[in-house]
């Protein structure tokens, strides 16, 4: 198709337009491949130069910019030096016929902002060699003297005569911020002068900076911005260090402040202002990273800027008027939601640095216009200084902060008139609710306001999460108001004001209120919760099966497991130190967590009677007593015959992955309760026989079935192996099973398989049925895992297959060097890719290692990669 | 280069898993398969970066710190994860972070 020898133009064409249109991907391969090559040719030198005619089409045009691009950052030394003048010049001339370009109607659009910036940066790159080549050249100097040369003047008037258009500026911004990196950090220490030297220039676009803004000019903006940033956030450390230009640094700072606090609200009227957040960061970074009489000094100055980005900060983190605000696409809306969150962060960080005196001032401003009687407030600014504390309190420990008090004094004084207000007074209520836990007197002037907001259904995820979060750290101070918060989670629940996801959150924080009441005012309390909804449910398992009342149903039963999750009487998740003084005497007699069980279990099986096929239903059965068990722990063991019994019956007529997960559960907490253990072994039995019959039916439509099987047979062999020599236990078909289940493609189910005979295996000396089936079937089992390792199984798996020959080595030796050499005998197994001298030494290097099974992963990797030809790809590189 | 830190995810692991099966049918080569990969990286970092907003909260007790080739790698015990209403508790951690500010290559295409 194209000569090979000396690159010609035609060729290139033609290897353009395959790359760029030929519908086959060999084709499209095959010419990427032959332009690289063209580009590094000693002919790119020439023919770069004719590709970047005006006459030519984008595609050519850039493929010509790029390669004289990579020309000159990689064979810098075809240029001969008395030719620097006469390249930078033949550079600077073609920028400027762009840009001319891109001002009239003969070539618009990105291609042509794109490509001048290509170009900038193919010159900066020059001017950067030069430099490192020549030693004391000035950047600024070069680039002013052919901006000179060229007529352009200075740098600024370059840019006010519409040399870049509007589309050019940001292009050309992108790449001289992506330029300024490659004078890295290791470099800039070196050439400090040169970038002190940057400074001037980029101060200089300010006044355009501030005429863009005030045009509205928002790509002008944006680009200046990001030059001012890169060098800014790219060189902080090294400018920083040169105290005596303290002055100028500072100026480039106030620069980046301007375009943090650019005028309009983000996304809708400017897109600037986020791009400065990282900035902040990095100077704080390098600021607390000096030596204490260093960084003391600093502070002095960077101190004040930093309250002052934080007043910035607060602004533009203010809401829009009403009226605006109704007219933003819902896109604007979550994009400003974003923002905020930057903000937030942002808050969070500088907190470090400016300590509690920021609370204290974010204090003062708060309290002054709340009682500044004069001058009425908009609730748009209070709300931004309760953002301002919420995004501090959520992650740092306020507890020693002074002004909180004072804070949850002034939020009974705030006018909430305003749904966003109201969001952000719940969740600065929910930031404080560990500081509430150690000052409980001051629970009570928020409580109200949070009750209050429960009836409201604007206000559902504030109030309810808040709620949840008040009562999960204040529970052991929250019995005074029980009888409340529990009548107005009632009545909101019983009112439908909320959805699916809050009504659960609400169980789950009445679960954590209840906990810490005395048993009998739980019962009582319990009672009157779910009293309603136990009768419902009494209703609904009369009516025939539909797809409404299944909805109820699970949405009850939901409620319920909730409730359970977090209603936990003996205080298993509670901090040590906390409740050594709160914490309540261990209760005595059953839990009533049990007791409510035990009332509604007749109903529950009568629900499930009807509701058996329903995989839903059954799943949410299980998870109450899922959640039941994890939080009850022993305390649920006089529930464990009659859930047995209903897990069994359950399994036996339509086995469910929900069903054994759940038997998974009671094996797991009960296996060493001998006095309880007896009905979870038989459930282990039934459970074990009815999936064996499943596997002689065709287990292919069940993978979940079978994941959940091989985790409980795991379990066991984990927690009660001798449940292995009961003589109801086919463990021959077990074994077999499980060898099945390696075959599968579902990942987690072969994961499943694969942890089920890592257990399984080093019980071989121990349980006798165990060691005579392993020894029995053993090689079907490495075969199996062979097949894997050669192909059929997924390469994220081979660490899971490599721990099994390493099980099998470690506790089968002398079976598996006999069956490895077997199985490696095969022609062709377990790939055609492999040679018998490769299968030989794989086998020889397995059998030689027993002790590390790290070295034993990385030779079934190595091996994996040889039966799927992939060895020695840089497409496995990192395997 | 975008960091491939990904790839030993559920996703990146799907993507694999696919790849190396039209690679052993051979549909496509092991280099096309690479330029997929790469693809993905960056497509899932920046996705990251730009399109995943949700924040959640953790703290816990540093056992571990490691600093080598500019990515930290952490393991903390006894971690809270907090997100708007959810409390997660956990034993253990391992946190691997690679420099979200590091500027990428100059990119051919």
């Amino acid at each position: 198709m194209w000569q090979r020898g000396p690159v010609m133009l035609p060729s290139l064409f033609q290897a353009l337009h395959q790359l760029y249109y030929d519908p086959n991907i060999e084709n499209k391969n095959l010419a990427q491949k032959w332009l690289m090559q063209a580009q590094v040719s000693p002919q790119a030198w020439h023919f770069s130069w004719l590709l970047l005619h005006m006459d030519k089409v984008p595609e050519i045009q850039y493929f010509g910019a790029s390669a004289l691009h990579i020309k000159i950052s990689r064979y810098w030394n075809d240029i001969p030096a008395d030719q620097y003048e006469s390249l930078k010049s033949q550079l600077f001339t073609h920028i400027t016929r762009c840009s001319s370009a891109s001002g009239t109607a003969s070539l618009r659009g990105p291609w042509a902002a794109f490509h001048l910036g290509c170009l900038l940066l193919v010159a900066l790159v020059t001017i950067t060699y030069r430099q490192w080549r020549g030693g004391e050249a000035d950047v600024r100097d070069v680039m002013w003297e052919s901006c000179a040369t060229q007529g352009c003047g200075s740098p600024g008037g370059w840019g006010a005569r519409g040399m870049c258009s509007s589309g050019g500026m940001d292009a050309l911004a992108a790449h001289a911020g992506e330029a300024m990196p490659s004078i890295d950090s290791g470099c800039a220490c070196r050439y400090v002068n040169t970038l002190l030297k940057l400074i001037p220039p980029v101060l200089g676009l300010q006044e355009q900076l501030r005429q863009a803004v005030q045009s509205g000019d928002m790509e002008t903006s944006h680009g200046i911005c990001r030059i001012a940033v890169a060098l800014g956030e790219n060189h902080s450390r090294a400018l920083l260090d040169q105290v005596e230009h303290w002055q100028s640094f500072l100026a480039l700072v106030n620069m980046i402040m301007f375009c943090t606090g650019i005028p309009g609200h983000y996304p809708v009227n400017e897109t600037t202002s986020s791009l400065t957040l990282t900035f902040w960061y990095t100077l704080q970074d390098d600021i607390l990273s000096f030596e204490p009489d260093k960084q003391a000094v600093y502070q002095q100055v960077y101190r004040p800027v930093y309250f002052q980005l934080v007043d910035v900060l607060l602004h533009k983190a203010q809401f829009p008027s009403d009226e605006e605000y109704g007219f933003w696409s819902s896109d604007e809306k979550e994009q400003f939601r974003i923002y905020r969150v930057d903000i937030s962060d942002t808050l969070m960080y500088v907190y470090e640095m400016l300590g509690a005196e920021l609370l204290s001032s974010l204090y003062d401003k708060l309290g002054r216009l709340l009682t500044n009687t004069e001058q009425p407030s908009t609730w748009q600014h209070t709300e931004a200084l309760l953002y301002g504390f919420q995004s501090i309190a959520e992650t740092i420990d306020v507890n020693y902060s002074d002004v909180v008090p004072g804070l949850i004094g002034l939020i009974p004084r705030i006018s909430i008139s305003n749904v966003q207000l109201a969001d952000t007074v719940m969740f600065t209520i929910g930031a404080l609710s560990e500081w509430l836990a150690d000052h409980p007197v001051m629970i009570n002037n928020v409580l109200p306001l949070v009750l209050q907001a429960l009836g409201n259904p604007e206000l559902s995820i504030s109030s309810v999460s808040t709620l949840k979060k008040i009562c999960r750290e204040c529970k052991y101070d929250l019995p005074p108001y029980a009888a409340n918060i529990v009548a107005v989670s009632q009545e909101v629940l019983m009112k439908q004001i909320h959805k699916t996801s809050q009504c659960m959150w609400l169980m789950q924080a009445l679960g954590f209120l209840l906990s810490a009441l005395q048993v009998e005012e739980i019962l009582k309390n319990l009672h009157s919760l779910i009293t309603p909804y136990i009768q419902q449910l009494e209703k609904l398992a009369d009516e025939t099966p539909n797809p409404s009342n299944k909805l109820a149903i699970i949405h009850i039963l939901g409620l319920l497991s909730n409730l359970f999750t977090t209603l936990d009487i003996s205080h298993h998740d509670d901090d040590h130190e906390s409740t050594e003084v709160k914490k309540l005497p261990v209760q005595q007699g059953p839990n009533p967590v049990v007791v409510v069980l035990q009332q509604v279990f007749q109903l529950i099986q009568k629900v499930l009677s009807k509701w058996l096929n329903d995989a839903q239903v059954v799943e949410s059965v299980c998870a109450i007593f899922e959640k039941s068990v994890k939080t009850l722990l022993d305390d649920f063991a006089p529930m464990v015959p009659q859930l047995c019994e209903m897990l069994g019956q359950m399994y036996s007529t339509i086995p469910q992955a929900s069903a054994i997960d759940l038997t998974r559960q009671l094996v797991h907490i009960f296996a060493h309760e001998p006095a309880h253990f007896p009905p979870i072994k038989a459930l282990f039995l039934l459970v074990t026989s009815v999936t064996l019959t499943l596997f002689q039916q065709g287990p292919r439509d069940h993978p979940d079935i079978v994941d959940s099987f091989m985790q409980l047979l795991a379990q066991a062999l984990k927690r009660k192996p001798d449940l292995f020599l009961c003589s109801n236990l086919d463990v021959k078909a077990v074994f077999q099973c499980g060898v099945l289940s390696l075959k599968f493609p579902e990942a987690p189910t072969v994961k499943a398989s694969c942890g089920f005979f890592t257990e399984l295996l080093p019980r071989c000396g121990e349980i006798a049925p165990v060691g005579q089936v392993v020894h029995e079937n053993g090689k079907v089992l490495l075969q199996a895992v062979l097949e894997g390792v050669g192909g059929q199984a997924s390469r994220s798996l081979m660490d899971h297959f490599a721990e099994i020959l390493f099980a099998l080595n470690k506790h089968c030796f002398s079976y598996l060097s006999v069956w490895i050499k077997e199985a490696m005998q095969q022609d062709g197994f377990p790939s055609a890719r492999v040679s018998p001298e490769q299968k030989e030494t794989f086998s020889q290097q397995i059998l030689r290692e027993r002790v590390n099974k790290r070295r034993v992963k990385e030779m079934v990797k190595e091996f994996t990669l040889l039966c799927r030809g992939l060895h020695g790809t840089e497409y496995t590189a990192d395997y | 280069m975008a960091y491939q830190l990904y790839r030993n995810t559920t996703l990146g692991n799907s993507l694999q898993e696919s790849l190396d099966e039209l690679i052993q049918s051979q549909q496509i080569t092991p280099q096309l398969a690479l330029q997929v990969l790469l693809q993905f990286d960056k497509a899932i970092n920046s996705a990251l970066a730009q399109r995943v907003r949700n924040r959640v909260n953790f703290r816990g007790s540093l056992n571990t710190y490691r600093f080598c080739d500019n990515v930290w790698t952490f393991v903390l015990n006894d971690v809270e994860f907090r997100e708007v209403t959810e409390l997660v508790k956990v034993d253990k951690v391992k946190i691997v972070a690679c420099d979200g500010k590091s500027k990428y290559g100059i990119r051919y295409k």
